[in-house]
């Protein structure tokens, strides 16, 4: 079985409990013979099987990666495999993005009855791994690429009157008892007005960059009584979300939405929610012609994707080697809400908790895929990275997968189904073998 | 004690340091808009002109966010400790401002005063620290306000202060003096208040106000209020030159791994949070106060010097608009 330069290639079998493990079962029982090359692990189905898994698995040594699961319609659970198909489309995108190999990742679906299927497909795969050498991607990290960044967007001033507005509603929200709390922006950073005599403090400048949907996940606040919150047009399609998720009930919120002419950052370049669609209150008239984006949405992306796989892992290297754990990325969006982040779980450990490459990567891949087809792209994480970051370009890619493989985009409509956790018999299975 | 070295000479050691194996750490723009201390791949990249506050702080050359301390490899019925100590290279600040090396004077007392902690000392022994005299300074600076300045030789084995040509260089410390050929044959001594391009600022608040009020209103919800706009995360104390709480791990699999240390910041809600269910620090409020009381009462009082030299990274680096100036002055001034 040896090679001819001696590397036997390791690979990681995740299968389903009810086909692809029956299937090896019966290339078994056949006699059929299959390289020893492979490492089979046995879950109960592919829509359970977490794609951090499959990173450990490559962080661990495995120089290429198969998931097998049931055929469309053989679910033992009748959808598992629905599932597990809609979160490799993003999976595949994300990992592609920062520059893997994607020859080393495998999908298909084998049944109990295929046998033969299992002994071609292994022999395939080994045989292709063998040629491809082994797998180390954190290893490599070349010359460092740069993606250049010239969104720069000059955007107009905020009107003064709009500062009044937003203080009068403030006020007299209080006032009536309407309301225990505004959430709003202040001089320095956000304000939390509980008196109507100090609606004063509230600002509304070129600096109010902030997300505020994030403090109603944060019980301190929710101690304060109902909420008023300050959103802009983007920060209000994070209230869409979490409403989606039954993280917040929208009758138990008063929105107080602003018009925006933009916050000079990258992300208004391609804005095209200038003015909130949902809010209770409205403040502000906007400037300029409404929905007229300067560029394309996902801009930033074309640079990073015009690279090399192995310039764009470059890339990444470079960045997540500044990462500090800090987890400021985290603890600003307002659709990480987990009581206990995976990150901060030991027994067992998906991610190591070091901040070395290895450990960086894990948690980048996690929090993008966390938030596959939910980031609504209000750039907080980006925004407040200490490390500088570009978690922007890793969030475009989710979302524009999502938005040309599931006509998606998180916090626009609220009717519309999210794309982890729904599925359509109609999903793209192109790169399932 | 003191020389001048012409912009040129300075970088043109800074490059034979490097072609001598030394690690040299300065401020470097990584891209537009960020700058941070890293470790120079040439002596180009040396950032010395103007004033850049870096986003981070130099106490990464001896207490790094992650290192692995030793291994092990566990076999039958016996466990294997595996020695990882490799050889730290001599390692070289500059360029650095006085706010961080004077962290490093800070660091020294907590990681001596018990047990000398082996693993920081070696990094410390073998890192000199060349400060360069702040010739400016912005909103979040409040050196002035710790009993520091924008010329403080604490932690500095050497100081450039910024002249029309070049710099005159000024040795603290032996080590200091070693490294510059101009200034071999000097005595090398603390001189006292160098001259400084930056005229020290007035301070911004009483640091000894901020350490009574934080223990005569430890209950009080100034804390809980002045936290809700705080989100929770540890940029803060990461990017702090003083700040030095860790974690430790194991990191393997059942027949071999490594035990690190990393980085661990007060103002995660998992900091003091016990096996039991329990956290003593059960809301953010109690999480700020602590990050107060440690730096203004705590630390002051064990080893008698305060845990905050005033660089503002907190500030800078927080997403949310907090950090220890905007309380020190709400508590000093209020």
């Amino acid at each position: 079985m040896s090679g001819g330069n001696g590397f036997e290639p390791r690979i990681v079998a995740f299968v389903c409990n009810w086909c692809t493990y029956l299937g090896a079962d019966l290339a078994g029982t056949s006699r059929l013979e299959y390289p020893p090359n492979v490492r089979i692990l046995r879950l109960p189905c592919t829509g359970r099987i977490d794609t951090n898994l499959l990173v450990k698995a490559l962080e661990g040594g495995a120089d290429a990666v198969l998931v097998s699961g049931c055929h469309p319609g053989d679910c033992h659970y009748n959808a598992g495999n629905y599932h597990a198909r809609r979160r490799w489309m993003l999976f595949r995108e994300l990992l592609d993005a920062l520059g893997f190999d994607m020859r080393r990742l495998h999908f298909t679906w084998i049944s109990a009855a295929e046998g033969r299927k299992f002994q071609q497909t292994i022999t395939e795969i080994t045989e292709q791994t063998r040629a491809l050498g082994p797998y180390r991607p954190y290893e490599a990290a070349a010359a460092q690429a740069s993606i250049p960044s010239n969104l720069d967007r000059a955007c107009p001033a905020p009107a003064p009157q709009t500062e009044h507005e937003l203080r009068d509603v403030a006020r007299r929200l209080l006032a009536a008892g309407e309301v225990k709390v505004v959430i709003g922006y202040g001089a320095r950073g956000p304000v939390f007005i509980t008196k109507p005599e100090d609606a004063d403090q509230l600002v509304w400048n070129e600096g109010c960059h902030a997300n505020l949907t994030t403090y109603l996940k944060r019980k301190e606040v929710r101690a304060l009584g109902k909420p008023a919150i300050v959103v802009k047009g983007c920060d209000e399609r994070a209230l869409v979300v979490l409403e989606k998720e039954s993280q917040i009930r929208r009758e138990d919120l008063r929105v107080i939405g602003v018009a925006c002419d933009g916050m000079g950052q990258e992300k208004c370049v391609a804005c095209d929610v200038h003015q909130p669609r949902f809010a209770d209150d409205l403040v502000g008239r906007q400037a300029e012609a409404q929905n007229q984006p300067q560029t394309a949405r996902y801009a930033g992306l074309e640079a990073l994707l015009a690279k090399t796989p192995d310039e764009r892992l470059a890339f990444w290297s470079a960045e997540f080697d500044r990462c500090l754990k800090c987890y400021a990325c985290r603890q600003v969006c307002p659709l990480c809400y987990c009581e206990r982040c995976i990150a901060d779980k030991n027994r067992p450990q998906a991610i190591d908790a070091s901040p070395h490459r290895k450990g960086n990567f894990a948690w980048h891949i996690a929090r993008a895929m966390h938030l596959a087809g939910r980031c609504v792209g209000c750039d907080e994480c980006t925004r407040a990275c200490p490390a500088g970051i570009d978690l922007r370009l890793l969030n475009l890619t989710l979302a524009r997968a999502a938005e040309t493989q599931f006509a998606y985009r998180a916090g626009m409509d609220r009717m519309a189904d999210p794309p982890i956790g729904a599925y359509s018999l109609q999903d793209k299975e192109d790169f399932i073998g | 004690m003191s020389a001048q070295i012409s912009r040129e000479d300075l970088r043109k050691l800074v490059a034979d340091w490097l072609a001598a194996g030394k690690k040299v750490f300065g401020p470097v723009r990584v891209k537009p808009g960020l700058e941070l201390y890293a470790p120079l791949a040439s002596a180009g990249d040396l950032l010395l002109d103007g004033w850049v506050r870096p986003a981070n702080s130099i106490k990464e050359l001896v207490f790094p966010r992650h290192e692995a301390l030793y291994g092990y490899r566990i076999s039958k019925n016996r466990v294997e400790l595996v020695d990882l100590a490799a050889e730290i290279p001599e390692q070289i600040a500059i360029g650095a401002h006085p706010c961080d090396a004077a962290a490093l004077t800070a660091l020294d007392k907590v990681f001596n005063w018990d047990s000398r902690d082996e693993f920081y000392n070696r990094r410390r022994a073998a890192t000199t620290v060349i400060t360069l005299a702040c010739a400016a300074h912005d909103d979040q600076c409040f050196c002035t306000s710790v009993g520091l300045g924008p010329a403080a030789e604490r932690g500095s084995d050497a100081i450039l202060f910024p002249t029309a040509g070049g710099y005159e260089l000024q040795a603290v410390s032996k080590r200091g003096q070693t490294l510059f050929p101009e200034l071999a044959g000097e005595d090398a001594s603390p001189t006292g208040a160098g001259a400084s391009a930056c005229q020290p600022f007035p301070a911004k608040f009483d640091p000894a106000r901020v350490a009574a009020f934080a223990k005569e209103h430890f209950e009080d919800p100034f804390w809980a209020g002045h936290a809700l706009a705080c989100v929770g995360c540890g940029a803060c104390a990461y990017t702090c030159p003083a700040c030095h709480c860790f974690d430790m791990v194991d990191e393997g699999n059942g027949r071999e791994g490594v035990r690190a240390r990393n980085w661990d910041a007060c103002q995660f809600n998992m900091f003091t949070l016990h096996a039991s269910g329990h956290n003593p620090r059960a809301n953010q409020g109690a999480r700020q106060r602590q990050r107060i009381y440690h730096k203004f009462v705590m630390y002051p009082e064990k080893f008698g010097q305060i845990l905050c030299t005033g660089c503002g990274n907190c500030a800078r680096n927080c997403p949310a608009g907090l950090g220890v100036l905007p309380v020190a002055m709400e508590i000093g001034n209020g």
